[in-house]
């Protein structure tokens, strides 16, 4: 699994692509969420389009994501969940925490609401 | 394809390897393409479950995966070395309230919501064995 990081109109998006399979790699995406609230940061865009294979593990690492920023005051948002992680979404019934988007400009504009 | 057999240490290195390999012999017994990544998180998921419930995420234990395809399904029966109860462990129905956000315990409720067919019994040893048959269309 590889993280990318870019801000963009005052947003974070964190980028994850490969495999997320659990293990030692998923500390860094906690990581990079805890990194984000510690520099002020309130606003995060998780992008999963390119991620190719996502257990619990991934779900566990997101809703992680979802509590660091939410103590904040912070939102975290998913962009281009692909069609298997919507179904973990839903199955788990998560798909009723997280916002979810397809448009990344949707997505931006949406934090400003 | 009959009486395939696999043991594997308790340890998350093993996963990825382990998830090539099931879509692989999913492939090869006729799973559809689309259905693949479900089979391989259907049955890592009960994997992880058995290294850490059922071994204790000890390296020196094995999870031990056996393999059978029939004429419309395919069987997996994971053993762990433990006698874990999982009726008490969370992950059998969509968590509620704070238990929603819980950064852990989907595992149950994902492999049984993909695969469908999901059970917990014994082995001849008494340990824990979880039946996993998947559908062949």
């Amino acid at each position: 699994m590889k993280i990318h990081e870019k801000m963009k109109d005052g947003v974070l998006i964190i980028s994850l692509s490969g495999k997320v399979i659990g293990g030692p790699d998923l500390m860094n995406v906690k990581t990079a969420f805890q990194n984000a609230v510690n520099q002020d940061i309130d606003s995060v865009l998780l992008d999963l389009g390119k991620v190719s294979w996502m257990d619990s593990s991934g779900l566990g690492i997101i809703v992680s994501g979802h509590t660091t920023l939410s103590r904040a005051g912070g939102a975290l948002k998913i962009l281009n969940a692909t069609k298997k992680i919507n179904e973990l979404l839903i199955i788990t019934k998560l798909s009723t925490i997280f916002e979810t988007f397809s448009d990344e400009t949707e997505a931006l504009a949406s934090f400003g609401e | 394809m009959r009486g395939i057999q696999i043991q594997l240490p308790s340890e998350f290195a093993v996963l990825e390897p382990l998830q090539i390999f099931i879509e692989g012999l999913g492939a090869a017994a006729g799973v559809e393409e689309d259905e693949l990544s479900s089979l391989s998180v259907s049955v890592i998921e009960l994997v992880k479950n058995g290294m850490e419930h059922g071994n204790g995420s000890d390296p020196g234990k094995m999870v031990t995966i056996s393999v059978d395809s029939f004429d419309s399904r395919i069987r997996f029966f994971i053993d762990d070395e433990g006698t874990w109860a999982p009726e008490n462990a969370p992950g059998f129905r969509p968590g509620e309230g704070e238990e929603l956000l819980s950064t852990r315990g989907r595992g149950v409720l994902i492999a049984r919501n993909l695969a469908r067919w999901v059970e917990y019994g014994l082995t001849p040893e008494g340990k824990t064995r979880v039946t996993l048959i998947w559908p062949l269309n």
